[in-house]
């Protein structure tokens, strides 16, 4: 256990699977409390405790099957470009092509928008903790149980976290492009291929453990194309919309 | 009418840069338009869904950000407009100078996201950079 813990790839894993979670579990749980903002106060509570509740029995769930999954071929290679998308879409802003089905203060219409969050936000999650915890059981279940609290308390902090700090979400999309090249290079199918024909993607390291190329170009790709995207989506906006027109407008009228 | 920017964000220092424009005004040979703009970074594009609530969100932050200053201006009798927008900042304050056609930008040189160690924070920076107008900077 000692020689366990002492060993820096446990603890450099361990910081891995914080950041992943605060900003995979953070983005559900913000969207919990999102979600739920337009309810009465005892329906709000419903939702955030039934939205948690999905949250962390999904993650329980995708665990138990990714840890199985991700022994067999192709697997790795797939969740590792789920990552990337995943990655690039966190830097993307929210788009505005959305049908806000919630505000109408309907709580099943606000437990239904939380579910299907749930569902595809803890697949996200628990890919980004199975890439960052490399196949170590462990780390995998104290990723899912650091999961939990985040979803549960989590949003109110990590929303005020991520807008006063936004490089959180960029250095959060950064560490899944570079978990993800290593989940890429590390699938049963491509291991022998790459170390026979790309003997310099592995490069050796002397104090921590073997990095390789495809971690350093996954967080260029993550990065350069997360951040080209937005900038792109951004000057595509015609008109930027002033949230506080509407109310001076009708109160000078 | 001399139409003035200044962004705020909720910092001390740009509640300075609003006490140095009341202490001011009179410096100025036309009356002043004020606007007040509070710019939101966008969340992260893996929130889904709830855009409507995002922009509630988003309206309610700004107006707690700008709370502060536009007491004090109210306090001042001043007029003043006052602008939410999300985005990026120094791209959205200079989008807004440049749609607005203002004419001079107020600002601190640092906010609430920025390390005390720099001279300058990287929002300032943006601004001066991307802007054509006077920008009067106060620390």
């Amino acid at each position: 256990m000692i020689e366990y813990l002492s060993n820096p790839v446990f603890w450099v894993g361990l910081g891995q699977i914080i950041i992943v979670n605060i900003v995979l579990s953070g983005d559900n749980a913000v969207v919990i409390a999102l979600a739920s903002r337009s309810l009465p106060a005892r329906q709000q509570k419903q939702a955030i405790i039934w939205g948690s509740v999905a949250a962390i029995v999904l993650r329980v769930i995708l665990t138990i099957v990714a840890v199985e999954m991700l022994k067999l071929p192709y697997l790795k290679l797939i969740g590792a470009f789920l990552l990337f998308y995943i990655a690039i879409q966190l830097l993307i802003p929210e788009s505005d092509a959305e049908d806000g089905i919630t505000s109408n203060g309907n709580l099943m219409a606000a437990i239904r928008t939380i579910l299907i969050a749930d569902l595809v936000m803890s697949l996200d999650n628990v890919i980004g903790v199975a890439a960052a915890a490399k196949g170590d059981n462990l780390l995998m279940m104290l990723g899912l149980a650091i999961s939990i609290p985040l979803i549960i308390f989590g949003s109110t902090i990590i929303l005020r976290l991520m807008e006063r700090f936004p490089v959180i979400i960029t250095g959060g999309a950064a560490l899944l492009g570079w978990v993800a090249g290593e989940m890429l290079v590390s699938d049963p199918v491509l291991i022998d291929w790459i170390a026979t024909n790309m003997p310099w993607m592995h490069i050796r390291l002397p104090l921590v453990s073997d990095i390789s190329w495809a971690q350093i170009l996954g967080i260029a790709l993550v990065v350069g194309a997360g951040k080209f995207l937005a900038s792109r989506a951004a000057k595509a906006g015609s008109t930027v919309v002033d949230l506080a027109e509407a109310e001076q407008r009708s109160a000078s009228n | 009418m001399l139409k003035v920017l200044v962004p705020v964000d909720g910092s001390d220092n740009s509640r300075r840069a609003v006490q140095f424009l009341i202490q001011n005004a009179s410096f100025y040979k036309e009356p002043l338009e004020i606007h007040l703009l509070n710019v939101r970074h966008p969340l992260p594009g893996t929130i889904r869904g709830v855009h409507r609530e995002a922009e509630q969100h988003h309206h309610d932050a700004g107006l707690q950000a700008l709370a502060e200053t536009r007491r004090l201006l109210d306090g001042q009798g001043l007029k003043y407009v006052y602008h939410i927008v999300v985005g990026a900042p120094g791209e959205s304050i200079a989008r807004f100078v440049n749609d607005q056609q203002i004419q001079q930008v107020v600002m601190g040189t640092r906010g609430l996201g920025s390390v005390a160690a720099m001279l300058m924070g990287s929002v300032a920076s943006e601004v001066l950079r991307l802007v054509d107008v006077p920008v009067l900077l106060v620390k």
